[in-house]
């Protein structure tokens, strides 16, 4: 089983200047691997990673913008697929850490639980292109094309559980001071 | 007694303020973006709008998502105006709070009051969803204001300042169906 933290290092190191957007488990991971850069991590309102993703892409098309979002998460509000397979940004890779549980509550199985297929899901609304993915080798050896391919793309990532949630983690950058520092670094270019 | 406001009063109103908001920035293509759950009561301004191509509309899944595109639109420094129902206002109260407050994130909102009934006030309406649309606002601090005629269009550029003054969510209430 694929660790989310192996995952994120191997994004970071291959993001270039993308815009990450991560949510819930893998906000504390991608914090301490990736300070400073250019991200805003979605807390208090689950469910948004995906549409955030969206606007952040269509305000900012010259640019890469990846969406670490959760199974759990995406359930909280699905119709975002349609929503982004209708707006169609080519520069949104949509990434999807399925561990089929909601792991910051308390690990209850997701709706649905490992048998929904999120991927199929993605294609289905109008996604360009969707891909299921469980070996870190394989996603390592696709990151690139991942990264370069024209959205929108769902990749479903089949996980294990991320080492810390947002609960266990501590205190994170507030969210309003991410929005401030992403906005002027994004506007300064 | 409340008028409806046409259409292209509404839509001019828009225009000028994505001119100011656009005004030496280097990208001016769209003008604004109007971020859309169709609403009933301004569907001529969303049928006028379908028409207008210097704005980009995008007709999102849920009120939800409309918010979070407008947070991400706006972190990439785009002008942005959400067009939703009070029904959306009911549905999308956690991601109001907690991306455009806690964000601190300026979004506008056009709130449409279907079934408002012309000689009432909507405090007196005999419809839940009229009635509880202002009261909600009240209760986040959320500052709101309501067209009822031609004359109060100039509440548009205002309260669409004030959300940008005060780094978050600001309303103006559509009354009556739009002409």
């Amino acid at each position: 089983m694929m660790k989310p933290e192996e995952i994120l290092k191997l994004i970071q190191a291959a993001r270039g200047t993308a815009i990450c957007v991560p949510t819930m488990t893998t906000s504390p991971a991608w914090r301490k691997i990736a300070p400073d850069d250019l991200s805003v991590g979605c807390i208090g309102f689950m469910g948004g990673a995906s549409a955030m993703g969206l606007g952040l892409a269509l305000g900012a098309p010259d640019r890469r913008v990846i969406v670490f979002d959760g199974d759990g998460s995406l359930l909280m509000q699905l119709g975002s697929i349609a929503t982004i397979a209708g707006a169609a940004p080519r520069n949104f890779t949509h990434l999807l850490f399925k561990n089929g549980v909601y792991h910051t509550s308390g690990s209850q199985e997701t709706p649905g639980g490992a048998g929904t297929d999120f991927a199929a899901m993605a294609k289905a609304a109008g996604y360009r292109n969707a891909y299921t993915i469980t070996t870190l080798e394989d996603f390592k050896k696709r990151l690139p094309g991942l990264l370069t391919e024209d959205g929108p793309i769902m990749v479903q990532l089949i996980t294990g559980l991320a080492e810390s949630t947002p609960m266990t983690a501590g205190p994170s950058t507030p969210f309003h001071q991410q929005v401030a520092e992403l906005r002027a670094k994004v506007t300064a270019d | 007694m409340p008028e409806s406001v046409p259409s292209s009063l509404i839509i001019d109103a828009f225009k000028e303020i994505f001119q100011a908001e656009r005004r030496g920035a280097k990208r001016q293509d769209p003008l604004g973006w109007i971020i859309s759950v169709p609403d009933t009561h301004q569907k001529s301004v969303l049928a006028a709008l379908d028409k207008e191509r210097s704005l980009r509309v995008l007709t999102c899944s849920t009120e939800d998502d409309a918010n979070a595109v407008a947070a991400g639109l706006y972190m990439t420094g785009e002008p942005v105006i959400v067009m939703i129902q009070h029904a959306g206002l009911y549905a999308s109260v956690n991601t109001i709070r907690g991306i455009s407050m806690d964000g601190k994130i300026p979004i506008f909102y056009m709130i449409g009051l279907l079934s408002r009934e012309k000689d009432k006030d909507p405090k007196d309406s005999r419809h839940s969803m009229v009635r509880f649309a202002e009261p909600l606002l009240d209760v986040f601090s959320i500052p709101h204001a309501r067209l009822e005629g031609p004359d109060d269009v100039k509440l548009i550029a205002e309260y669409y300042r004030k959300s940008r003054e005060r780094k978050g969510p600001a309303a103006v209430l559509v009354g009556l169906e739009t002409a």
